[in-house]
């Protein structure tokens, strides 16, 4: 029986692993800054928390374990993503965004591990952008880089009964992505652009996600620990420069 | 900073191609004997270079092991090997002959373990001979054993080939005093890279090559492209004694090129 915590669960990725585990015969707690989700399926717990502090962490397994028993999954999915270069990056972006990203992952598998009977598989949201720099999102990259860090980290000193994995999406269709398409001077010309650059010519979708969630939680990945998995269409396989792309323009 | 490399016994094959040519010039600067490896004297460019011109067909058993003796014969030893020979083929896999597959695997692949077998024996006086103890190979991947480019197919295999190779010499040698590295360039302005942008593999034809090199140099985070100049930079260095705790090292040089998102426009 899959006890799962699932956190940034209102919507878009999180929200997908979350009806997928749901799915899968799981009972799932999530959380969020916000109030409930008027479209949460009634068989989540939902829980008003934010994971960059320790104690509210904390309490989402007291609640968890409530209302489930131990919890055997965790899904640290909540992140937060600011477009700004270092030198524009203020002491309150920083605070928050490494709170979130960083400090959120940290409590939550801290308290996820002190659980006297911790068992089971964590899975971290990291990105592509940890290993590859996305112009313009110095912390936001950075912060990733911690989340991957911290994967193989604790596969190493947690071994015998924890495994812990990462994933790296690339772009995936949600709101965000959307967002920046209609910054865009040229909005169809840059999402035509862009999806010519994945291998797949489609870009990602929070299902995408979701099912590699569902298999690094399942016993099908029984040996699988330490590693970071690049979920992104091809995107990262081929090189930034792509001249095909930048001169065969009309 | 000259003399780097002052006595030491250098060979660099591919010696008289654009980025081997400029190794050579570099190494002859810094003191050390040179022996530039390669076809022809002229090689890809035209006209004689830096270096003791020593013919060599990289694919040639016979010719590499004779062309080891020379060197054993005129110097005993080796302290520096460089393996910069190399091809670019621009295909898919699909429209890749056997025998083109062949040949830049014979080039690229074979033609960086021959050298090294054979020079084996002369680097181990070299490492005996020299001060710090230690010889020097390095090999030449690219950062397309990395990432893709589009149309490479079997020249990104090479690549990756030659980068799991110099894991494997280094970890073999090193306790012979063999230090064993590879560099892998980016976009460097060759006779290579202009053939590239001048053929139908990168899908870049119809623009003037200027103006392609200058929409290429762009999309880098240093907004140029390397020069064999800047490849010879990074060659010396680990040539030197001050790369002495450096081995088994893939050394991306591309100016931040993949360090990045692809970079899309619009």
């Amino acid at each position: 029986m899959t006890r799962a915590i699932i956190t940034g669960g209102s919507r878009g990725i999180g929200r997908a692993i979350v009806d997928r585990l749901l799915a899968d015969g799981a009972q799932v707690l999530t959380c969020g800054r916000g109030d409930r989700p008027s479209d949460l399926p009634a068989a989540v717990l939902w829980a008003q928390a934010d994971v960059a502090n320790p104690a509210e962490a904390a309490a989402l397994f007291a609640k968890a374990r409530a209302a489930f028993g131990p919890v055997d999954v965790l899904v640290n999915n909540a992140g937060v993503q600011i477009e700004k270069t270092v030198a524009e990056t203020t002491d309150a972006d920083w605070d928050q965004l490494i709170g979130i990203n960083c400090r959120g992952s940290f409590n939550m598998c801290r308290a996820f591990l002190n659980q006297p009977d911790a068992r089971g598989a964590i899975v971290n949201i990291g990105s592509i952008s940890g290993d590859v720099a996305d112009p313009s999102m110095a912390i936001y990259n950075a912060s990733k880089a911690f989340v991957h860090g911290l994967t193989r980290s604790i596969a190493v000193d947690h071994g015998p009964h924890v495994r812990c994995n990462a994933i790296r999406p690339g772009w995936i269709q949600t709101g965000m992505l959307e967002a920046g398409f209609a910054l865009a001077t040229d909005p169809a010309r840059a999402r035509a652009d862009a999806l010519a650059r994945h291998a797949a010519r489609r870009f990602g979708t929070p299902a995408d996600i979701a099912n590699t969630v569902a298999w690094l939680v399942s016993d099908q990945s029984g040996f699988v620990t330490g590693q970071c998995f690049t979920i992104d269409g091809g995107l990262t396989a081929a090189s930034p420069l792509q001249p095909g792309l930048i001169f065969n323009q009309d | 900073m000259n003399g780097r490399l002052s006595g030491k016994i250098a060979l660099v094959t591919g010696g008289r191609g654009g980025i081997g040519r400029a190794i050579c010039d570099r190494f002859q600067r810094e003191g050390a004997t040179v022996y530039a490896a390669d076809l022809s004297e002229g090689g890809s460019l035209s006209g004689a270079g830096a270096g003791r011109f020593l013919r060599l067909d990289v694919t040639s058993e016979d010719e590499t092991r004779a062309a080891m003796d020379r060197v054993m014969g005129e110097e005993g030893r080796l302290d520096v090997l460089v393996n910069a020979a190399g091809i670019e083929i621009e295909h898919t896999i699909e429209h890749t002959s056997l025998a083109d597959w062949n040949r830049i695997f014979a080039i690229n692949v074979t033609g960086t373990f021959l050298p090294s077998k054979y020079a084996l024996p002369l680097l181990r006086r070299g490492a005996a001979a020299g001060g710090n103890g230690q010889a020097s190979i390095i090999n030449f991947g690219s950062y397309d054993g990395f990432i893709a480019d589009p149309g490479l197919a079997a020249y990104c295999a090479s690549k990756g080939a030659v980068h799991a190779l110099t894991r494997a010499m280094a970890c073999d040698h090193g306790s012979e005093g063999i230090r064993v590295n590879a560099i892998c360039p980016g976009y460097v302005d060759t006779p290579m890279l202009r053939s590239f942008f001048g053929g139908a593999g990168s899908g870049a034809g119809g623009g003037a090559l200027d103006t392609v090199l200058d929409q290429v140099k762009a999309i880098h985070p240093t907004r140029t492209c390397g020069t064999p100049e800047d490849i010879a930079n990074l060659v010396n260095w680990l040539a030197s004694d001050e790369a002495r705790y450096a081995s088994g090292q893939l050394w991306v040089l591309d100016g931040g090129l993949s360090a990045q998102v692809q970079q899309m426009r619009f």
